[in-house]
C-alpha cells in the first residue's frame, strides 16, 4: 500500500549504500525467498539462519547440518527450504514449525541443490565429481536419478577410435551447476569444461548442449521472466544469453538457439568473480569480485558498468538481488557478515504539514476569486457534507500494486518465535533516516535483553500530565 | 499496579500485547496466561496508550502519552524505531492490511500515515476545524483510514488525496477515547462505533446513514469491535456485550444487510470469571 504515497519509482533502481549490517555466526551463502519479505542465509558452521527484512532480525535458527552450507533455495510459497552442504547432504526444512521435513544424503560435497520452481518435492543437484542428480520426494523413500553431464553424440558411425576418444572426454565432463526453467520443464546445467546443457527431467537426458565458454560455469541464474540466462565462468568472463521459449510445443531440440548476449569482463585489472546475480528485472546484473573490495553493476540494455559499490573493506562472496526491490544482499568472506545494499529515499518535509507543498521553483500565488469571501459556517458544514457523495469501496483489494501476482499460492504464514534467545543481529551503525532514530543494540545482543533505552527524542518534551490522562477512565 | 489502556492480539491469536501506565509493553501467551517474555518491552516515557501488530504479527506499533510512535521487533523484544510523531498523547494506531503503513493519531488533531519499513511519514491529514483524533482504523482493504474525532464524527480519509471522503456523525463524542471499526454482513460494509450516551451506532458506509442503534450500556459505551458477524462492545458499567448478527427474514430483507443486530446475546460481567470469553478470542 505504500506504493500509492512513495515516490520511490523517481529512486534509481539499483543500490547505492549498505543500509544494514547482520550477523549471525559467519555467513556462506544467501537467498532471498520469492516474496522478497525473508532472506535465508548459511553459515560455515551448517545452520541455517532465516533473517525477517522488516525487522532485520532473525526468525528462525535451523541446525541439522555440521559442515558449510553450500546451497539455500526456497519453494514457491515460501514454506520450504532446502539447504545443501559440504557434508554430503541436503535438508529440506517445514519452516512452519522449523524441523527436518526430509533429509538427502549424497556421497560427495554438493555444489548447489535447486527445488523445482512449482512442486516443493522435487529438486536437482550438482554434486562434487559425481553426475548430478533429479532427486524426487514424493515417496517414503526418496528416489534419485542420475542425470547425464556428457552430451550425446550424433556421428554414431564414427570409428572406433574416435569413439573411445569422446568416451574419454564425456567422462570428464562433470556438471557443476544446475538450475531449473521458469517453468520447472528443463533444467539448465554448466559443466567443468565450460558446456551448457538443457536437460529433459522426465527422459533424464541431454535434449541441447554447447560450449558456452572455456572454463569450468560456477553460478548459473534465471531471471524471473525465465528469458536470459546468467553464467559465470572462471574464465573471468560473465556472460548472458537469451533464452528461448523451451516449453513451446512444437520445440525442436535440433534448433534450439541460445544467442550469447553480453560479456562483462574487466580488461584492464582482468579481475575474476566470485558471484553474479540478476536484478529483479534482469535489467542490472551484479558481480563480487574475487580478491578485490568492490561489487560491480552493470546495465544489461547497454552492456555498460554502472556503478561500483566500495564499502566494507573485505572480499565478498556470495550476492544476492532482491526479487522486486533495489536491494542486495552481500557477505563478506572474512568476517560472514552480511551486508544489506539499498537506497535510502529522503524524508518529504511536506507530508509532515499538510498545508504546505514542495516547489521547485517559486510560483507566483494567483488568489482565488471567493478566496476571502465570508461564508456562514453552517453552509460551510453542509456543503462540505454534500460534496461527499463519492462511491466508496473499503473492502476490495487493489492486486496491482501487489508483487505476488499468482495468488493461488497457498499463504505460507512465518510463525514468530519467542525463544530465539539473544538475537545475533549487529547494529553498529545503522543508516537513520530523517526523523527516526534508531539505537544500537550491541549491549543487548551479548548481555541477553537490555532494559535501558537510550532514546533521544521522547525526552526532550514533559510527559503529558496525569490530569489529561484520566479522560478515558 | 498500573492501569491498562490498551490490548491486542497477534494475528495467530497465540499471543496477546498489553501497554500500561508504568511505561511497559508486556506480551502475553494466551493459553498459560504467562509473560512471553522474561522481560517487558520497555523504552517509553509516559504511559503506553495504544497498540497494533502488524499482519505477519512481527512487528509491534505503540503509541504513548511520550507523543511518540515506537516500532518493536517482536521475536527480539527490541526496539526497532522511534517515530517522533505527534505533540501531543499518540491515541490511536494501526498497521494497514498488508503491513506496509501504519497510521497513527493524536489528540493534536494530525492523524499520520507512516511507511513501516523506512519510519519515514508518507501523508498528515488534518481538518480545518483541527478537533482532537481519539481513534483511527484502517478500512478493511486498506486504502482509507477513519478517524474517530472529539466534535461527534468520523472522517473517512483518502490517504492518498487527502481528503474527507465521508463524515457521519449521529453519536456523541466529546470527552472520552472512543473506538470503533468496519464490518461487513453479507458482502455490505458498516462502520459500528459507540457513543457516549450507552449506544451503539452503525452506519452504511457509502450512503452516510445510520442504519441501526443498539442499546449497550448504562453511561458511556468505550469501545465496539466486529468479528465476522459477532460484535462485543466494552462500557463504564463494567461489562462486555456480545451481539450476533441475525439474518432478517427473507420477506423483509434489509437492503443495508445489517439491520436485525439481535439484543445482546450476553453480557460478560468484569467480575465473574468469564465464560463465554470464547466469543471475543479473535480480532480479525
Amino acid at each position: 500500500m505504500n506504493l500509492l504515497l512513495s515516490d520511490d519509482y523517481l529512486l534509481q533502481d539499483y543500490p547505492e549504500n549498505i543500509t544494514n549490517t547482520i550477523r549471525s555466526g559467519h555467513t556462506t551463502c544467501l537467498r532471498f525467498n520469492r516474496k522478497g519479505d525473508y532472506l535465508a542465509s548459511g553459515r560455515v558452521d551448517g545452520t541455517v539462519v532465516v533473517w525477517d527484512l522488516e525487522t532485520m532480525g532473525v526468525a528462525q535458527k535451523l541446525r541439522g547440518h555440521r559442515a558449510a552450507i553450500t546451497s539455500l533455495s526456497w519453494s514457491r510459497c515460501g514454506r520450504y527450504l532446502l539447504s545443501a552442504c559440504q557434508g554430503w547432504r541436503a535438508v529440506l526444512w517445514d519452516l512452519e514449525n522449523g524441523t527436518r521435513f526430509r533429509e538427502v544424503r549424497f556421497r560427495a560435497p554438493i555444489y548447489t541443490a535447486e527445488l523445482h520452481p512449482w512442486n516443493h518435492k522435487l529438486f536437482v543437484a550438482s554434486v562434487f565429481d559425481e553426475a548430478p542428480s533429479l532427486v524426487d520426494l514424493s515417496d517414503p523413500n526418496d528416489v534419485k536419478h542420475t542425470l547425464p553431464s556428457a552430451p550425446r553424440r550424433a556421428n554414431a558411425d564414427a570409428d572406433a577410435a574416435t569413439k573411445e576418444k569422446q568416451a574419454k572426454e564425456d567422462a570428464k565432463q562433470m556438471t557443476t551447476a544446475t538450475v531449473w526453467t521458469v517453468t520447472g520443464d528443463h533444467i539448465l546445467a554448466g559443466t567443468n569444461k565450460g558446456r551448457l546443457n538443457i536437460i529433459d527431467p522426465n527422459t533424464h537426458e541431454i535434449i541441447w548442449s554447447e560450449k558456452i565458454c572455456s572454463s569450468v560455469v560456477t553460478t548459473l541464474r534465471l531471471t524471473g521472466s525465465g528469458r536470459e540466462l546468467l553464467a559465470n565462468s572462471q574464465d573471468r568472463i560473465i556472460r548472458t544469453f537469451h533464452v528461448p521459449n523451451l516449453s513451446a510445443e512444437d520445440l525442436d531440440t535440433d534448433t534450439i538457439q541460445m544467442p550469447l548476449e553480453h560479456k562483462f569482463q574487466d580488461v584492464v585489472n582482468r579481475l575474476s568473480w566470485n558471484h553474479v546475480t540478476f536484478s529483479a528485472t534482469g535489467e542490472y546484473v551484479a558481480a563480487s569480485t574475487y580478491n578485490n573490495h568492490e561489487l560491480y553493476i552493470w546495465e544489461r540494455n547497454h552492456g555498460s558498468l554502472v556503478r561500483m559499490l566500495e564499502g566494507p573493506k573485505e572480499e565478498q562472496g556470495v550476492i544476492e538481488w532482491h526479487p522486486h526491490r533495489a536491494m542486495l544482499a552481500a557477505c563478506g568472506l572474512e568476517t560472514g557478515r552480511i551486508y544489506i545494499w539499498s537506497v535510502t529515499s529522503p524524508q518529504r518535509w511536506s507530508a509532515l504539514a499538510p498545508d504546505f507543498v514542495e516547489v521547485e521553483e517559486n510560483v507566483e500565488y494567483i488568489e482565488r476569486e471567493d478566496e476571502f469571501d465570508i461564508h456562514p459556517q453552517e453552509e460551510i458544514v453542509k456543503r462540505r457534507l454534500d460534496l461527499e457523495d463519492e462511491d466508496i469501496d473499503v473492502l476490495t483489494t487493489d492486486l496491482r500494486k501487489g508483487y505476488d501476482e499468482d495468488s493461488g499460492v497457498t499463504d505460507f504464514r512465518m510463525p514468530v518465535l519467542y525463544d530465539l534467545g539473544a538475537s545475533d543481529s549487529e547494529e553498529e551503525f545503522v543508516a537513520v533516516s530523517t526523523g527516526t532514530v534508531r539505537r544500537r543494540s550491541m549491549g543487548e545482543a551479548e548481555g541477553g535483553e537490555d532494559a535501558e533505552e537510550d532514546k533521544p527524542t521522547a525526552g526532550k518534551k514533559p510527559p503529558a500530565s496525569k490530569s489529561s490522562k484520566s479522560k478515558k477512565k | 499496579m498500573a492501569g491498562i489502556s490498551a490490548v491486542a492480539w497477534a494475528p495467530d491469536s497465540k499471543t496477546i500485547a498489553s501497554g500500561s501506565d508504568d511505561k511497559a509493553i508486556r506480551l502475553w501467551d494466551r493459553v498459560t496466561g504467562r509473560p512471553m517474555k522474561p522481560k517487558p518491552l520497555l523504552g517509553h516515557h509516559s504511559y503506553v496508550y495504544c497498540l497494533a501488530f502488524s499482519p505477519k504479527g512481527n512487528i509491534l506499533a505503540s503509541g504513548s502519552y511520550d507523543e511518540a510512535v515506537f516500532l518493536w521487533d517482536v521475536r527480539a523484544g527490541r526496539l526497532m524505531r522511534s517515530l517522533p510523531a505527534h505533540s501531543d498523547p499518540v491515541s490511536g494506531i494501526d498497521f494497514s492490511q498488508d503491513g506496509t503503513l501504519v497510521v497513527s493519531c493524536s489528540t493534536d488533531g494530525l492523524t499520520r500515515i507512516w511507511d513501516t519499513s523506512t519510519g519515514q511519514c508518507l501523508r498528515t491529514l488534518v481538518h480545518e476545524d483541527n478537533p482532537p483524533i481519539t481513534s483511527v482504523c484502517f478500512a478493511p482493504n486498506g486504502r482509507y483510514v477513519l478517524a474517530f474525532s472529539m466534535d461527534s464524527c468520523l472522517r473517512l480519509w483518502d490517504y492518498v488525496s487527502g481528503t474527507v471522503k465521508k463524515t457521519y456523525s449521529g453519536h456523541t463524542n466529546e470527552g472520552f477515547s472512543i473506538g470503533g471499526c468496519f464490518g461487513s454482513v453479507q458482502g455490505e460494509p458498516f462502520i459500528a462505533a459507540p457513543s457516549e450516551d450507552g449506544e451503539i451506532v452503525l452506519w452504511d458506509v457509502k450512503n452516510k446513514e445510520v442504519v441501526q442503534r443498539i442499546k449497550g450500556h448504562n453511561g458511556v459505551c468505550f469501545w465496539v469491535d466486529v468479528h465476522e458477524d459477532t460484535m462485543a462492545s466494552a462500557g463504564q458499567d463494567g461489562r462486555i456485550r456480545v451481539y450476533k448478527h441475525q439474518s432478517p427474514e427473507p420477506a423483509v430483507k434489509d437492503i443495508n444487510g445489517v439491520a436485525g443486530v439481535d439484543e445482546a446475546l450476553s453480557d460478560l460481567a468484569v467480575t465473574e470469571p468469564l465464560i463465554k470469553n470464547e466469543d471475543i478470542k479473535q480480532e480479525t
